[in-house]
């Protein structure tokens, strides 16, 4: 018969964003948002490729890395020590991740370069010029690979490659390889997609620049555990998420989905919108404040480093327990993260933090 | 109390052989493969080092299905096949119009194509360096149909619309085993109760200059031509590389109680779902085959099924070198006592309709699904002389009539992700 589950604790995160690489760095001041390089007309959060962090990575691989691996594989590095320290087998850690697809060309820009000087041997030029191992950089699958080898996680996985809601659903994979007693630890990785006009072309109402999207560049990173901290502990209380189809009469069917996703949410714990401490979520979303009624709503860390996509739950989480409200606390605490992306993603998820127990 | 026991209501498969599920298990049952000389459009014949590979034949569309919304609008090759293959797995499944929305959709698409055309707009008004801004300067002349415009969740967006899904929607993504994650993902949500129904699977398409032209840059796709349509062959010692297909399948499940409830017959019973990472090398499995075995194995204690009852491995079986090999490793050692290995049939359906990439895992899952109803095992075609090192019974050359009550479905994404599915026979009476 299967061990019945047991609770999930959040242990650290790594973060990079325009604000910097921890998570006060997203309470000090905020950064400017920047005109985008091939869109002078928008704004938005950009960060240059990082420099990997000596002694897990291999340096080299960032010829065979895309900026937004980097970023991913600089917030992993950051938690091997704290991964280590838990001295667990590597069949017993976890390793999810939300990764968005890469947008550069697959030959490389030489290989593209080349092909335009020669077009009529342009076959052979895209051969030439193409590294053998630079269509690595196609794949998610890749980026995983880097992590496991280098901090040695050979447990259950998950890749999930989509807009906001995949980050839900990586955290969501990893608390459950942990409380179903399939990994004793998990490392949630993510990161944000590269600012390239594809972020723009791909959906119609982002193109035509009728909604303020201010995306940004960034990756955040968890590490989770069965095992529970001494101090505050950060527990995983309930999450849900859902759709609003295109196809749908989008009001009723928005507010139905938020009435579900939420009620999963909340559920577990059988809370009501005032047990809840805090409320992370898009104050401007007409929708969503259906749903919270009149709840306080903090905006998340997205006003100061821009729209993170799949990156941007996990950046919420070190955001909202890196608030100074939060440092001590004589009573469990509940905050909501509330999020509805552009693509018809609904995703809530609930932590619980609860005070270090006294000896 | 017991979980729900989770069964396979509805398949849908684009392949090779055609659009739909019954075409490709007769097909393979008679031991055919649609594997055909291939060049990519645009390119003359015989100037691209692939020469074979399993392609989808338009010309095989059914009439009922020409007028389908997958074949209009702009969408890239791999959502086509995906809609399409989900659209007959919701048919054949007969779920009613007022359970549309609650079925839960979880695909995987593989990686975006890009097109050449769209990069060379970055270069477009004499830059001497690749510029996005002038990409985005000729976003009128951005194709329609490939990675600038198309993102890779579209695919279980599409699906999700078309029922007026309320979700959850989701897109995995773990290479070539990301089907096969998608169809696990949705066993456990619909074990733990978060939806009653979930329609699962994947499709994919690498047959495009962009994305072969890398698998074979990076030495994974076979450019032999001696061996001709015979070129992929699992487990033998002439094997040289993987031979792409490209299309998509997806499955129906349910829990048993909603499909009973409403009148549904189930093909085949999940019982289990395992996953690992090989945590070795990016570009090779780990040789022992550790991390497959791991995932075998776990899979198999998910479903509380002792290796001794596995009949049927619907292995990996890529044709690679190095794949087979570890492969066979792995089989042993999950199946080692009492030397359950000589016991297994083992089947590799590459074979005959080549690497769907992505979305391999959920043909394949289907076919394990049809071999637990029908008590068949798919042959592994051209495994004429076996490698030294592959010693199994890998069902060479023809089908075979014996019984299967638990078959394990192998996918093995590249970087060394890896997935195991335990399926079951349907048993009405089983607890």
């Amino acid at each position: 018969m299967a061990a019945a589950p047991r609770p999930v604790y959040l242990l650290q995160s790594a973060l990079l964003n325009a604000a910097g690489d921890s998570a006060e760095a997203l309470h000090g001041p905020a950064p400017a948002a920047q005109a985008l390089e091939f869109a002078p007309e928008r704004l938005g959060f950009p960060l240059a490729a990082p420099r990997l962090p000596a002694g897990r990575f291999d340096r080299k691989l960032a010829r065979s890395v895309e900026a937004q691996g980097l970023r991913l594989l600089h917030c992993a590095a950051r938690l091997g020590d704290a991964l280590d320290a838990l001295g667990l087998a590597p069949e017993r850690i976890a390793l999810t991740a939300a990764i968005p697809e890469v947008d550069a060309p697959s030959p490389g820009w030489e290989a593209v370069a080349a092909m335009r000087e020669q077009p009529g041997h342009w076959l052979a030029q895209w051969f030439a010029h193409t590294p053998p191992l630079h269509s690595l950089t196609l794949l998610n699958s890749s980026v995983m690979a880097h992590i496991a080898e280098a901090l040695a996680c050979r447990g259950p996985m998950a890749g999930y490659c989509g807009q906001d809601s995949a980050g839900l659903d990586a955290l969501a994979a990893a608390m459950h390889a942990v409380a179903e007693h399939r990994a004793d630890a998990a490392l949630v990785v993510s990161a944000s997609p590269n600012l390239t006009p594809a972020l723009f072309l791909r959906e119609a109402e982002l193109e035509d620049g009728g909604v303020d999207f201010r995306p940004g560049e960034g990756a955040a990173a968890w590490l989770l555990s069965a095992e529970a901290p001494a101090g505050r502990r950060v527990r995983i209380a309930g999450f849900g998420r859902g759709y609003v189809p295109a196809s749908a009469e989008v009001e009723s069917a928005a507010r139905d989905c938020l009435a579900r996703v939420m009620n999963q949410a909340l559920g577990p714990e059988r809370l009501s919108l005032g047990d809840l401490a805090a409320v992370y979520s898009e104050p401007e979303d007409v929708l969503l404040g259906w749903a919270l009624g009149r709840t306080p709503v903090h905006g998340g860390a997205r006003p100061r480093v821009g729209a993170l996509g799949a990156s941007s739950l996990l950046t919420d989480l070190a955001y909202a327990l890196a608030s100074p409200e939060f440092s001590t606390l004589e009573r469990t605490a509940y905050l909501l993260f509330l999020n509805r992306s552009y693509t018809g993603q609904v995703a809530a998820l609930v932590l619980a933090l609860e005070p270090g127990r006294t000896a | 109390m017991n979980p729900p026991r989770i069964v396979i209501t509805g398949l849908g498969a684009v392949t090779g052989f055609g659009f739909e599920w019954q075409g490709l298990w007769s097909d393979m049952l008679r031991g055919r493969h649609c594997i055909r000389p291939w060049q990519p459009e645009g390119v003359s014949e015989g100037s691209f080092p692939v020469r074979y590979a399993a392609p989808v034949d338009w010309q095989r569309l059914p009439a009922y299905l020409r007028s389908h919304p997958a074949l209009a609008g702009e969408l890239e090759r791999r959502t086509r096949f995906g809609w399409l293959a989900a659209s007959q797995a919701l048919a054949d499944s007969r779920l009613g119009y007022a359970h549309w929305r609650d079925v839960a959709v979880l695909a995987a698409s593989g990686a975006p194509q890009h097109s050449l055309d769209d990069m060379q707009l970055a270069f477009a008004d004499g830059e001497t360096a690749p510029s996005w801004k002038s990409v985005m300067r000729h976003a009128a002349s951005v194709r329609g149909d490939a990675s600038l415009r198309q993102s890779s969740d579209r695919l279980a967006r599409v699906i999700a619309d078309e029922l007026g899904s309320a979700g959850p929607v989701m897109n995995a993504s773990s290479a070539c085993a990301g089907a096969a994650q998608a169809i696990g993902n949705a066993f456990h949500m619909l074990r733990r109760g978060e939806c009653e129904l979930a329609l699962a699977g994947g499709a994919d398409s690498v047959l495009n200059l962009d994305t072969l032209g890398a698998l074979y840059l990076l030495g994974a796709a076979s450019t032999e031509t001696r061996r001709g349509e015979a070129l992929c062959r699992p487990f033998d010692a002439g094997r040289s590389g993987l031979v792409a297909g490209e299309g998509g399948g997806f499955l129906m499940l349910e829990t048993l109680e909603h499909a009973l409830a409403r009148g549904a017959k189930p093909y085949a019973e999940i019982l289990g779902y395992g996953s690992s990472l090989d945590g070795y090398r990016l570009t090779a499995p780990e040789p022992e085959g550790r991390g497959a075995s791991e995932a075998m194995a776990a899979a198999l204690d998910d479903a509380g099924i002792a290796p001794e009852r596995v009949d049927l491995v619907n292995a990996h079986g890529t044709s690679t070198p190095l794949n087979d090999r570890a492969e066979t490793l792995a089989i042993k050692r999950v199946f080692a006592r009492d030397q359950h290995y000589r016991q297994l049939s083992v089947a590799a359906n590459k074979s005959q309709f080549g690497h769907l990439i992505a979305a391999a895992g959920a043909p394949e899952l289907l076919v394990s699904a049809l071999c637990c109803r029908e008590d068949w095992v798919t042959p592994t075609l051209n495994l004429d002389e076996p490698d030294p090192d592959c010693d199994l019974d890998y069902t060479a050359h023809k089908a075979r009539h014996r019984r299967v009550d638990i078959a394990l479905s192998n996918s093995f994404g590249f970087g060394g992700l890896n997935t195991a599915l335990v399926l079951g026979k349907y048993r009405s009476d089983a607890s």
